[in-house]
């Protein structure tokens, strides 16, 4: 393989790793603020990575350049979209979840 | 309806090229719906920028200058009405003109927030009626928003939109300028998907549709104002400085995040904590919250005024909060690298514990 290729692979699968760690994440954390913490930001982490691989694999100029615009999107979508979320749930009067009061 | 005699009523300033017929408008309306009380017109202006904010004076300067100006538009309307109804009454002893500046200690982002300051300020001072400018719009362009008199609506005073009497010729032009915006915005947005297409003839025509469906949704969102070009280069400069910092943050805390998700005892111990942070301006203030809310860790729940609401997911991730690190680095993006120098919040004092609620 080439190290290129060497890129790629540690790219997907350093990609693969966080976006698992998102959904364990989403599975075990208590609430709906630390579960948005997994579901928005190692997501966010693991997409960006996944596209990266993808960029460094296409090597077209044109296709690198979309790939490139996705990065950038995903990076100010997916923490708006978080917050949002959070947000949303504060409004309509949702508890945090804290360490001392939760048996989970 | 007040338990004191006096007549109140609120009109909000603005820059509007309707002002000066909306004064004419509320005297008018005081003179008929008031004729023997006295009446105590308030016109407030709701700050777009916070007093700390480095423009700040400037603009609350000026905004004292209109309101004078107003005051002696009520003054003249005054004297021409009644000195045509009844020329005995010594009238403008009758008109109170009281004017005030609201909004300098928050933000004011959404007509929604604007309408809260002027509402309070209503509730504080017993107003009977608002008359609202049909042209009043602090919070911009965002015709996407519900419109002040709505949002005004809200409380318990009625309010009412002056009447727009400009000629026709007004309508025409302030509707040119909107068109030229859906232009640009539909210009930029086609030469954008045309330059990630291929180029076939399909792509010319999907491309067109696109960039319709763009401008018609997002031209009345597009910002009027902007900064300019040479301080917009110098902030894009920085921000190339700042993003492989931001993405170092991003990975290191990415790491640590899953090291609690996938640790077996799951050491969380989450807590919203709150903030005040010393940067200004929407922009600032967005960006901020958009990297706390990108470092793991941390997630923006709420802003108002300069004050964060942050959920921070481990007592780590709090402390590299509370030591300010990104919020020094979105200063020196914005201000440059003296106002980096500010102290952390924790030196300053400005990082609250555990908020009720």
């Amino acid at each position: 393989m080439t190290p290129a290729e060497w890129g790629i692979v540690a790219l997907a699968l350093a990609g693969a790793f966080f976006g698992g760690v998102a959904a364990v994440g989403l599975v075990r954390l208590p609430d709906v603020y630390t579960r948005s913490h997994a579901a928005s930001k190692s997501d966010t982490l693991g997409a960006i990575l996944t596209v990266a691989a993808a960029a460094l694999a296409l090597q077209s100029g044109l296709s690198t350049a979309k790939s490139v615009f996705l990065l950038l999107f995903m990076f100010i979508t997916n923490p708006t979209a978080a917050h949002a979320v959070a947000r949303a749930a504060q409004d309509q009067g949702i508890e945090p979840w804290t360490a001392d009061e939760g048996d989970d | 309806m007040s338990d004191t005699d006096a007549h109140r009523i609120l009109v909000p300033v603005g820059d509007s090229d309707t002002l000066r017929d909306t004064v004419s408008y509320a005297v008018e309306r005081a003179s008929a719906a008031a004729p023997n009380r006295p009446v105590e017109f308030h016109f407030v202006v709701a700050a777009e920028t916070q007093s700390v904010d480095p423009d700040a004076p400037e603009e609350l300067g000026s905004a004292r200058e209109q309101l004078e100006r107003v005051a002696l538009w009520v003054e003249e309307d005054a004297d021409s009405a009644d000195g045509a109804t009844d020329a005995a009454d010594g009238p403008p002893d009758r008109f109170t003109v009281v004017t005030d500046v609201v909004g300098t200690d928050r933000y004011l982002f959404s007509p929604g927030d604007y309408a809260d300051a002027l509402l309070e300020y209503a509730a504080e001072t017993g107003i009977d009626r608002i008359v609202v400018d049909p042209e009043y719009n602090p919070a911009g362009t965002a015709s996407m928003l519900r419109s002040m008199s709505v949002e005004l609506a809200r409380g318990d005073v009625p309010v009412e939109t002056a009447p727009d009497d400009r000629p026709a010729q007004g309508a025409v032009l302030a509707r040119a300028a909107s068109l030229s915006k859906y232009l640009s915005v539909f210009v930029v947005s086609y030469l954008f998907y045309m330059s990630l297409s291929a180029w076939k003839p399909l792509d010319f025509l999907t491309g067109f549709v696109t960039a319709s469906i763009v401008s018609v949704v997002l031209a009345p969102v597009v910002a009027n104002r902007s900064a300019p070009l040479g301080l917009t280069l110098r902030r894009l400069a920085r921000l190339a400085v700042y993003a492989p910092y931001l993405v170092k943050e991003i990975a290191v805390a990415n790491l640590q995040v899953a090291y609690v998700v996938l640790h077996p005892d799951m050491p969380i111990d989450p807590e919203v904590v709150q903030f005040r942070a010393a940067v200004w301006g929407d922009g600032a203030v967005t960006t901020l919250a958009n990297s706390i809310t990108l470092t793991p860790g941390t997630l923006t729940v709420n802003v108002s005024e300069r004050s964060f609401d942050i959920h921070s997911l481990t007592a780590d991730s709090r402390e590299d909060l509370f030591d300010g690190g990104l919020e020094r680095a979105v200063r020196f993006v914005f201000y440059g690298r003296a106002s980096a120098r500010i102290p952390t919040p924790r030196e300053r004092d400005d990082a609250g514990e555990g908020r009720d609620g």
